[in-house]
């Protein structure tokens, strides 16, 4: 059924049908819409683009733009026309246009001076030029990147300029500059540089006021040192020098150094208000100094000591600073507020800490170290030549003590084979020889005492030598009486066997003794005190006699005026003293770090947030065409939308009409919700709403596809959906727009006419005159 | 040559025709009369199928129509012809092309076609406004172009939808002439719904009464307004004395005869 009824429905198509003609005012529909909105989107376009063109030049004509004000543009021109002939030869000028008083300039750099120098120059190439406003880059193909912190630039730099497509970059203000090899790398380079600040990340440290560090620049270099450490990351980097240039933050940061140590050694008074007495933080109290007696009544005077209340402690007590004269000056403690530059009440007495005065104590007692140093680098000196000889010494000490020892032994022998004959005995012999090795023990003894003196361990050894010392003597003794007494001759050999026993226990202990090592040592401090000798003592004393005899100078009238000179600078140069910024990678989160800023700030009121690093500015005269073919685009799309309503209303209300007609003509009446309800539904469902929807769907994507139409935020999912629409809305409105003559149509069939012969004989021609009455003309019978 | 069988029309629960069953001989003028919304002009419609009938079964000289498709249905209608109350000529056609349009549209050409429809515009009296559009001629003469255009293809059975319905008393005769001499000199069947008493008395065959939907009665015109056998027929007989003395008694008292 469906098949043949598909085959009549060819059939009829085949034939010279209505439904062809409908098709036929459907493509020529689409075309006419299509060269429509095309047309007169391009000529918008053209005339905006030509117009845009006559006032900033071309896409890539010109690289620099200069602006002046408009009463020196003479003056301007005749200058920016030497610079150029001068500095860029070949370069080209054009005067723009004057907006709000200000002459536009522009510049065409020859290709050979296009370079990352020539833009980061441009201020200075062109910042005499009288009248001069500002100077700007105009260079095509360009990207700008901005948000970038200072800190960052340089490595973001380096890393943009390596990729493909990239010419060079350049310094652009508080931006980047990247200039392209060509137009076509825009979007490659674009993503790239999308890819490269996706890598990084701006953790950025934020505190409230009365949290800020001391100094924000170390702070921040300690917290990036700390997170690469403690979180092993590759690279973080304190960047908190926004909008300024190195030196500048640097000086800021020796600055707020300068003042710290100033504040440090600044006299700090405590004032113990008296009974009724209450100090108020900002008080002004006077005491005396080398001026007048203070009285109530009496103005204030240079020579008094001016003490400004910075703090008041819970026991009453007030802290403050000297603002006029010198703590050492605060000889009269008695202390009167000062009321308008006028002496007032008696308010307490002062006490006062003076660090200078300490620092200058301590440098002269330092002074006085130092000064010792040659004398005492001389003295060790030599007793390290001593120690040192004493070692040389030490060796051939131990090799006599040996042959001592070897001596006794025989000495031992002797007495022993003379124990059987004393008779036989040399005696003087064995006495001189027992001499000899006592003095040649003595000798030892003598080098031992002073090796005792490097290394005390030798006592003992020492201790020995001594007891068997006096052993020989009392075997010289003993051999005195060998002549009479032979039966000691036995005992003197137990003496002997002893002395040599201890005697070789000793040489052992000796011998383990490093003489070489000692030595090295000795003559490594030994190098050490010849250094110590050569310091310039007397200039480093020098100084510090000076530096101790300057820093009582200072007065805490000074102190406090410096440092006030020191605040006005640095809040003059606005140093993000609340904020710190740390670029690092972007694969760890501010959780990780806020531990670790925690520690380095040394409390947790601070706020971390984590920012990219930077963003692609849209380029102003890209974004400028981008916004031309925009505006191209959506006037093709409202041209799309009223040559749609336009067919819709002329060519198709009639045969709306007729399919309502006949729909209304079939439509058996159904009462209560349910004609309601069939009510609601034809109004998407009856046949003239569907066709309306489907014809306004077609023509208007149609020609939205093939005039290159578009409209902010509608995508194109929606634009067959706001052709159905309006086909809906015209559908609805169809017998308004086309009234049909019901009669007119039921008298043609009455006469045997088709559909087709009804719709071009009777209702087109009837219709409202469009395309379709056009088109029907070649086939009506009755024109 | 017209037969209609259990013929059943409704408009939701209004039931227009209702089992109407008649048969038209050939060369018969059968005059449908009844009260207005009785279905008369639904059930004349319905016998070219310009509205569907539900149910039932329409013939027309053997041809059962109900059962046509379109094609061949167009084909059916050529002969028969049909006259409007409204006259539905087409307005930016001429006279003539109006009485053409349907001898062109089945392929007639074109000479041929304007031979044919100029011998049916003089047929109704109507050649010197050959060339005028519907809105430069009277009601009358409308009607007389679109008699003329149902004439043009010589059709078998003609079809009228009250076709004095329109026009005032004056332009009703002229019409009404036309159909006269139609009904008398002409061999095709004609089914004629009015309210033209007179022209049902002079002309017809049979007059056939109509209510609610069906024939409540039906005759020959003597029989139905002389004797009638329903109660519309009474009120027609009613109708008819009334007029005959009104007119009587008007025409006396103003001594116009």
């Amino acid at each position: 059924m469906s098949i043949s009824l598909a085959k009549r429905k060819i059939m009829n198509l085949r034939k010279d049908s209505f439904y062809l003609d409908v098709i036929t005012l459907m493509v020529v529909s689409i075309v006419i819409g299509s060269l429509l909105a095309t047309s007169i989107s391009m000529a918008a376009n053209s005339y905006f683009s030509k117009t845009l063109a006559s006032l900033v030049g071309d896409y890539g004509e010109y690289d620099v733009l200069i602006q002046s004000r408009e009463e020196m543009k003479g003056d301007t021109a005749t200058h920016i026309q030497k610079i150029i002939e001068e500095v860029f030869p070949g370069a080209r000028m054009k005067e723009g246009p004057t907006i709000t008083g200000k002459t536009s300039f522009f510049i065409a750099i020859p290709e050979e001076y296009r370079t990352k120098q020539t833009y980061e120059e441009l201020g200075k190439t062109f910042g005499g030029i009288p009248g001069g406003a500002g100077v700007g880059v105009l260079t095509e193909p360009r990207l700008t990147i901005r948000g970038v912190p200072e800190g960052a630039r340089t490595m973001m730099m380096d890393v943009i300029t390596q990729i493909d497509g990239v010419r060079f970059t350049f310094r652009d203000g508080s931006s980047i500059g990247v200039v392209l090899s060509s137009l076509d790398k825009a979007t490659v380079v674009t993503e790239e540089i999308k890819k490269v600040l996706k890598q990084y990340q701006v953790i950025e440290i934020s505190f409230p006021v009365g949290s800020e560090p001391q100094n924000p620049i170390r702070m921040g270099e300690s917290i990036g040192d700390a997170m690469k450490s403690q979180l092993k990351l590759e690279y973080a980097k304190n960047v908190s020098i926004d909008g300024k240039n190195d030196d500048m933050t640097y000086m800021v940061s020796t600055m707020m150094e300068l003042k710290r140590f100033l504040v440090a050694y600044a006299s700090q008074v405590t004032i113990t208000p008296n009974g009724s007495g209450k100090l108020v933080k900002g008080d002004t109290i006077a005491f005396t100094g080398t001026g007048p007696a203070l009285a109530p009544g009496n103005p204030v005077d240079k020579g008094n000591v001016m003490v400004q209340i910075t703090a008041v402690h819970t026991d009453g007590k007030g802290e403050g600073t000297i603002t006029q004269g010198d703590a050492a000056l605060l000889t009269n403690n008695q202390g009167y507020r000062v009321s308008n530059g006028v002496i007032s009440d008696y308010v307490g007495t002062a006490a006062y800490q003076n660090p200078r005065q300490q620092l200058g104590t301590a440098l002269t007692e330092t002074t006085k170290i130092v000064d010792q140093i040659p004398g005492f680098a001389q003295d060790s000196q030599n007793l390290n030549k001593i120690a040192t000889l004493t070692l040389d010494n030490y060796s051939n000490s131990i090799t006599a003590m040996e042959q001592t020892l070897t001596s006794l032994k025989a000495a031992g022998t002797t007495i022993q084979t003379a124990t059987s004959g004393l008779a036989n005995i040399d005696t003087k012999s064995v006495q001189n020889q027992i001499d000899s090795s006592s003095r040649s023990m003595g000798g030892l003894i003598n080098t031992l005492q002073v090796l005792k003196l490097v290394d005390s361990s030798v006592g003992g050894t020492v201790d020995n030598l001594v007891a068997s010392q006096r052993n020989l003597s009392t075997l010289k003794s003993g051999l005195a009486a060998l002549d009479t007494v032979a039966a000691d001759a036995r005992q003197a050999k137990g003496s002997i066997d002893n002395i040599v026993a201890n005697g070789n226990n000793t040489i052992g202990t000796l011998r383990a003794f490093d003489v070489e090592g000692t030595k090295k040592n000795m003559n490594s401090i030994n190098t050490r005190l010849n250094q110590l000798g050569q310091l310039d003592t007397p200039l480093v004393s020098g100084q510090l006699q000076y530096l101790a005899a300057a820093v009582p100078n200072l007065k805490d009238e000074e102190i406090t005026r410096s440092v006030s000179v020191l605040d006005k600078f640095i809040a003059g140069q606005a140093i993000p003293g609340e904020r710190i910024q740390i670029l690092t990678t972007s694969n760890i989160s501010t959780d990780a770090v806020a531990p670790i800023v925690y520690s380095q700030v040394g409390h947790q009121n601070v706020s971390l947030y984590s920012t990219d690093l930077g963003i692609i500015e849209p380029n102003v005269r890209g974004e400028l065409y981008s916004v031309l073919n925009e505006v191209r685009a959506v006037l093709s799309g409202m041209t799309a939308i009223i040559v749609t309503i336009l067919f819709l209303a002329l060519d198709h209300t009639a045969i709306m009409t007729v399919i309502r007609c006949s729909r209304i003509n079939k439509r058996k009446p159904v009462e209560g919700w349910r004609g309601l309800l069939r009510s609601a539904a034809a109004i998407f469902t009856g046949a003239e709403r569907i066709y309306g929807m489907v014809i306004g769907a077609i023509l208007i994507t149609s020609i939205f596809v093939l005039g290159r139409s578009g409209i902010p935020y509608l995508p194109w999912i929606a634009v067959p959906l706001v052709g159905a629409l309006i086909g809906l809305i015209v559908a609805c409105y169809t017998e308004k727009i086309s009234p049909m003559s019901n009669d007119e149509m039921m008298a043609g069939q009455s006469l045997g006419l088709s559909v087709d012969e009804i719709m071009r004989e009777i209702v087109i021609p009837s219709g409202r005159p469009g395309l379709l009455q056009k088109l029907n003309q070649r086939k009506m019978k009755f024109k | 040559m017209l037969t209609i069988e259990n013929l059943y029309k409704s408009f939701g629960k209004l039931v227009a025709v209702n089992d109407f069953n008649l048969h038209v001989k050939e060369g018969e003028t059968a005059v449908l009369m009844g009260p207005s919304g009785c279905g008369k002009s639904t059930m004349i419609r319905m016998i070219n199928r310009l509205i569907e009938p539900d149910s039932g079964r329409i013939c027309v000289s053997g041809t059962e129509i109900t059962k046509l498709d379109l094609e061949e249905l167009r084909r059916v209608r050529k002969r028969i012809g049909f006259v409007f109350q409204q006259f539905n000529l087409i307005g930016r056609l001429t006279a003539v092309e109006n009485v053409m349009l349907g001898l062109v549209m089945d392929g007639i050409p074109r000479d041929a076609a304007y031979d044919k429809a100029m011998e049916a515009l003089e047929k109704v009296g109507l050649e010197k406004r050959a060339q005028h559009k519907s809105a430069e001629m009277s009601g009358g003469q409308q009607q007389r172009v679109g008699i003329a255009r149902a004439l043009a293809f010589e059709p078998e059975l003609m079809l009228w939808d009250e076709p004095t319905a329109s026009l005032d008393p004056i332009l009703v005769r002229e019409v009404l002439v036309i159909m006269e001499e139609l009904a008398k000199y002409r061999a095709s069947s004609m089914l004629v719904v009015t309210h033209e008493i007179s022209f049902a008395i002079h002309v017809a065959d049979r007059i056939i009464l109509m209510d609610k939907g069906s024939i409540v009665e039906e005759g020959m015109p003597e029989d139905v307004f002389g004797n009638p056998a329903s109660h519309i027929g009474q009120q027609y007989k009613e109708l008819i004395e009334y007029q005959q003395i009104t007119n009587a008694r008007t025409l006396n008292s103003k001594n116009i005869a």
